[in-house]
């Protein structure tokens, strides 16, 4: 799994919008790539890889919001920015449980005890933290989101 | 979180290149609006800030890299050139965002253990947690401290204005 963008054959003698539409589409299908493992969430990294790659898709939509007409670029972006928003919450999650899993082996056993009920508690609220999400991605699917925002942006 | 500053003066029909050099800049000025803050180790709020901006250059840098290799020269020439330096202004960038996200990590555990050591004991917080407690806030005094010094080096050396001066370039 990687984040690295896939931008390459951008040619800098291009106009911007032709860039930005090629870069906004391209982020965009990365950052979809990992929505079935972010819903099973049985690997964490998909998550974190869906979070960071809806995180560039929006660094690139700040700097191109230029190119396209205002109303729908805005609903589109909402849209982005509550997906990074969903998954920030499973995703910090995450990161506690295992940095607090890590660090349990160097305890004193009186200091372990406190710290697995600490993972119980914020395993219970990662659990909370994933319905939201996955509610997200029904709607996502049953506004038929993925097409209107490639229509919108690949514009042709 | 603060919202990234509205980008200004594009050219929709000018080449990306030419954009690079409109666009890069304003990004390196967000960060350093959060600057007059960041001496106040208590400041967490604008710290975090600094690091959502250090972000978004970061990325922003990425998406241009291209524009910044030079039209005249073979690919496998440029890299040895600009895409060099490039690289060298973009891991002082990644590492400031990297010791910032320590900062930050510290002060989401803090938090958390906070809320967790008062909601689950009413005679007092649990000795593992009061610990963890006192070490993450040591480590988040040494990441701060780790900050700072590299901050003020970069500032010494004039790292601000030498980066905008390549961008521009």
């Amino acid at each position: 799994m990687t984040t690295e963008p896939k931008i390459r054959e951008i040619s800098p003698d291009e106009t911007l919008e032709v860039c930005a539409r090629q870069i906004i589409v391209s982020y965009f299908h990365q950052m979809m790539s990992y929505k079935e493992g972010a819903k099973d969430g049985s690997d964490i990294e998909f998550v974190h890889q869906m979070r960071v790659t809806s995180r560039r898709l929006r660094a690139a939509m700040d700097n191109f919001a230029d190119c396209f007409p205002e109303k729908s670029f805005k609903k589109h972006y909402k849209k982005i920015k509550l997906i990074t928003q969903t998954m920030g919450a499973v995703r910090d999650l995450d990161v506690l449980i295992v940095r607090f899993e890590k660090e349990l082996g160097a305890l004193p056993e009186i200091e372990q005890a406190d710290i697995r009920k600490l993972i119980e508690h914020l395993q219970q609220e990662r659990e909370d933290a994933r319905k939201p999400m996955l509610m997200l991605f029904v709607e996502l699917e049953e506004t038929d989101f993925e097409k209107k925002f490639l229509t919108f942006f690949q514009g042709y | 979180m603060a919202k990234a500053h509205k980008i200004t003066g594009v050219v929709l029909q000018g080449s990306y290149r030419e954009n690079a050099r409109i666009i890069l800049p304003q990004k390196v000025e967000e960060v350093y609006t959060w600057e007059p803050f960041i001496r106040d180790a208590a400041r967490r709020e604008e710290l975090h800030n600094m690091r959502i901006s250090i972000k978004r250059l970061r990325y922003t840098m990425e998406i241009f890299q291209v524009a910044y290799r030079s039209p005249k020269m073979p690919a496998k020439t440029a890299a040895t050139t600009n895409d060099k330096r490039f690289n060298e202004f973009l891991g002082v960038i990644v590492d400031l965002q990297e010791i910032l996200g320590d900062v930050h990590d510290c002060d989401v555990v803090l938090e958390v253990l906070t809320d967790y050591g008062m909601q689950a004991e009413q005679g007092g917080v649990a000795p593992g947690i009061a610990k963890h407690i006192a070490q993450t806030q040591e480590t988040r005094n040494a990441d701060y401290k780790t900050f700072l010094e590299k901050w003020e080096h970069l500032s010494a050396i004039d790292f601000k204005q030498k980066l905008l001066s390549f961008l521009a370039s």
